[in-house]
């Protein structure tokens, strides 16, 4: 069954992910290079390295220090986190840091790709397209009962980011 | 399947304890219910000495949610399949792995199968679920 807006909506809030930004797409099968994987794994890396400027959705991630590190080095990928295409390969994306994104694996990962594999034979298909390099559903971004936890996370990540790179 | 684990533990990958067969026989009948299909004798063998397998991003989900640290639990093969239960293309078959890229799958023979994230087609075919589930796992190896 072809999905409206309406319905692509609905589906990606029952998914818990009502703040998830979509994109209809007409899907056209396209070429893939065939040193596809070599150049994502590269791909990966450096859009981690890229994330500098998402400290903000970094703070609210809960990541240990090294794991913070590691994932801006581009070192290593914390637990449950998923890199995905906007627009998958398949359908023309291509292998650039624009076209990629990054959230958590369960449930958000692997909800986003049955919201896509329910609409597969459709004649245009709704993908999601969040704003940012990183997407947190928004339940995950409230605060608690008032509080500076946000704030003291983003100084803490400041100081480990000056020493990392003082010491790299 | 010693050759399999001792490799992946190399490369850092986790393991879920293994389970019992009498949990099979529920998961077994579970699966059945939600028309999924039931796990091979090859796959019960491998549960028995392993409940799942986490490597970077690449899973194999197990008989029971397992966590890997302070992270979401990763969810059991039923509860993956039971969310998967309106998607016709997976009637008989039931999903064991998944990384970012590809998700593997088995039917009712125990033919292991990767198939893409979109539209779930087929890309390669195992007889062999050890190969299947290591390339489910490296694959998820950035």
């Amino acid at each position: 069954m072809q999905w409206n807006q309406t319905i692509a909506e609905k589906r990606i809030s029952d998914m818990k992910m009502p703040d998830m930004p979509i994109t209809q797409i007409k899907p056209e099968n396209s070429n893939v290079p065939t040193d596809w994987f070599p150049q994502y794994k590269k791909l990966c890396r450096e859009f981690m390295r890229s994330l500098s400027d998402c400290v903000q959705e970094l703070a609210l991630m809960n990541l240990g220090r090294d794991e913070f590190m590691n994932l801006l080095m581009g070192r290593a990928l914390p637990d449950n986190l998923s890199f995905r295409f906007r627009i998958p390969l398949i359908w023309g994306g291509k292998l650039e840091i624009e076209n990629m994104f990054m959230c958590f694996t369960f449930p958000q990962s692997q909800n986003l790709d049955r919201f896509i594999i329910e609409q597969y034979g459709n004649e245009t298909i709704w993908l999601p397209n969040p704003e940012k390099k990183i997407y947190l559903p928004i339940h995950s971004t409230i605060s608690g009962n008032g509080g500076n936890a946000t704030a003291d996370r983003l100084s803490q990540f400041a100081a480990t980011m000056n020493t990392g790179y003082a010491q790299s | 399947m010693n050759q399999l684990i001792e490799s992946l533990k190399k490369h850092g990958a986790f393991f879920a304890p293994a389970v019992p067969s009498s949990q099979m026989t529920i998961l077994n009948m579970n699966l059945q219910k939600i028309h999924a299909a039931m796990l091979s004798i090859e796959f019960i063998k491998f549960y028995q000495i392993c409940g799942g397998i986490k490597l970077g991003n690449g899973y194999i989900f197990g008989p029971n949610e397992f966590k890997t640290g302070a992270t979401h639990p990763i969810p059991s093969i039923l509860q993956i399949n039971q969310e998967l239960t309106n998607i016709s293309t997976l009637r008989g078959k039931t999903v064991f792995g998944r990384n970012d890229l590809f998700w593997f799958t088995f039917d009712t023979t125990g033919t292991c199968a990767m198939t893409d994230n979109i539209g779930l087609g087929i890309l390669r075919k195992y007889d062999d679920i050890y190969r299947a589930i290591y390339e489910c796992v490296a694959g998820g190896k950035i």
